[in-house]
């Protein structure tokens, strides 16, 4: 016990005796970790933002004003029993334009051009898909003959042809997104990781004449170790300190102004929701990086029994 | 104290450094081993303090036969035996007070007696007020003193110096000397490897010559000659 108290102590100390040294190893651990935290935040930003335009991606049936309500909840039904719908909704000719009154609320003119005695809306089913890389079934089964009368004669289904290349082209960068972020935030942990071993190995290397000289007086190897483990875990952790105050500041405060661009909501979320875990999880891979660094530097300098 | 029976030390590149060394050094004794560069000397050091392992032979040190210890039981071997080099070996980050206390510290003792222990022998080589001195604020002579006094902070029966006073001027090295003779009167054997030979023929103690890895002389009250 009181060995371990004097390591954690030695570790101190000569963080505080090799300044210079212990800021440019915090620093290198701090671009490490935040590196590793935006790589994370960036992901999830695109993959909550491609995911939100990917659930914007709906399929609109619209109806002719003579179909009954009846007859429109028979097709619904229909559809609803088709595999890869995910649901299917309902909207009336008033519901129509209430949706339209609430997007137009601003602009008077178009609020007056449409009213419920005169109302040029169409009824129409909302279908969402489960999978949009397999929309065409369900299309099929709109264009079923026995529906072919409810159909408006004009664009009754609100995409075709153009429209799906769209999407699945929307559909294939998302999947490609996701692979090269997660691709690239493997490569950078890889040279962050090398760069503090090597930070590490310099550190150790010139204090290898002290090593020597504490196994003369009779350290054992743990003993001399230790204090170096600790340091090397205290850069990790002032690391995490800095680099998650920075990250939280930066998508807290900057957030809301790049809302418009890209959905924040999430990445804020994330963080307000699992401090702890983002503490913790930095917290490991900090000291993690720094132990193993450190343990590894040092092993050569420690064959002399 | 000392017992080396037959000892034989080969480098992996066949150079024999020392061969066939049969020594015995008694409880309490000074002695003083000489020899030109390259004769031995350090290797029978380094022998000693288990840096190197002999090729072959026998070696007993304070009642320990060397070829029973595990190499993981090689730290709490050198906390019996102190040692004392020419280039001082202290920790540079540490200071004067930190350095003594750290070759307690290796061995778990407790802060109260590490605190009680450490300023009585900084006072018995002659550093009180120089506890927080670091080591390069400090001269050569009293560098060594350092170094002596961290060896005898753990009342090792043997105190083996090796060119302890290689570095410095001749009146800190009759210093450095008369604090050994002082520490050898307390009872600890003391075994000195030196160049110097105003030392060894002012000293009159035993003198042990070492010339191609052999045993040449081995006197009482020995002169220096090689």
């Amino acid at each position: 016990m009181i060995q371990l108290i004097r390591i954690m102590k030695t570790g101190f100390r000569n963080f505080f005796r090799n300044l210079w040294l212990s800021t440019a190893a915090t620093a290198v651990m701090t671009i490490t970790l935040t590196i590793i935290l935006f790589s994370y935040i960036a992901t999830s930003a695109l993959t909550s933002t491609i995911a939100q335009v990917v659930e914007k991606i709906d399929v609109s049936v619209y109806l002719k004003d003579t179909v009954t309500v009846a007859q429109a909840n028979n097709m619904k039904a229909t559809l609803e029993s088709t595999p890869n719908v995910e649901s299917v909704t309902f909207v009336s000719k008033n519901d129509a334009l209430l949706i339209y009154r609430e997007q137009n609320k601003n602009n008077k003119e178009l609020l007056a051009a449409v009213t419920p005695e005169d109302n040029p809306l169409p009824q129409s089913l909302a279908i969402k898909s489960k999978d949009v890389n397999k929309i065409d079934p369900i299309i099929a089964v709109v264009n079923r003959a026995q529906f072919k009368d409810f159909l408006q004669e004009k664009d009754p289904v609100s995409y075709t042809g153009e429209r799906k290349k769209t999407i699945d082209r929307i559909v294939g960068a998302s999947n490609f997104i996701k692979q090269a972020g997660l691709l690239a935030s493997g490569l950078f942990v890889i040279i962050s990781t090398l760069i503090i071993f090597n930070t590490i190995r310099m550190a150790i290397f010139t204090r290898r004449e002290e090593i020597e000289i504490m196994k003369l007086v009779g350290a054992t190897n743990w003993f001399i170790r230790g204090p170096f483990i600790f340091e090397a875990a205290l850069y990790g952790v002032i690391g995490t300190v800095i680099s998650v105050a920075l990250c939280y500041s930066l998508v807290l405060g900057a957030g809301p102004q790049l809302g418009t661009y890209i959905d924040t909501q999430n990445i804020t979320n994330i963080f307000k929701s699992n401090p702890f875990l983002i503490v913790g999880v930095e917290l490991l891979i900090g000291v993690t990086i720094g132990a193993v660094s450190s343990l590894l530097a040092m092993s050569r300098y420690m064959k002399l029994s | 104290m000392i017992l080396l029976d037959r000892v034989t030390k080969m480098y992996p590149n066949k150079s024999v450094a020392v061969s066939g060394i049969n020594l015995h050094i008694g409880p309490k004794e000074f002695v003083t081993i000489v020899g030109s560069s390259g004769a031995g000397k350090s290797t029978l050091i380094k022998l000693l303090t288990r840096e190197e392992v002999q090729t072959s032979g026998k070696i007993i040190v304070g009642g320990v036969d060397y070829d029973t210890v595990e190499s993981n039981k090689v730290p709490h071997l050198r906390r019996k035996i102190g040692v004392v080099f020419q280039d001082f070996k202290l920790l540079p980050n540490r200071t004067v007070f930190e350095n003594v206390a750290f070759a307690m510290e290796v061995s778990g003792a407790k802060n109260k007696d590490i605190k009680r222990s450490v300023p009585k022998v900084l006072q018995l080589v002659g550093l009180k007020g120089k506890e927080d001195n670091f080591p390069h604020e400090i001269s050569g002579g009293e560098r060594q003193r350092v170094a002596i006094a961290r060896a005898l902070i753990r009342q090792p029966k043997i105190l083996i110096a090796d060119e302890p006073t290689g570095n410095l001027d001749p009146k800190n090295a009759w210093e450095i000397i008369e604090l050994l003779l002082k520490i050898n009167r307390f009872g600890t054997t003391v075994v000195l490897t030196t160049h110097n030979k105003e030392i060894v023929n002012a000293l009159k103690r035993r003198v042990i010559t070492i010339n191609r890895g052999r045993i040449v002389k081995d006197e009482e009250q020995g002169r220096y000659a090689v």
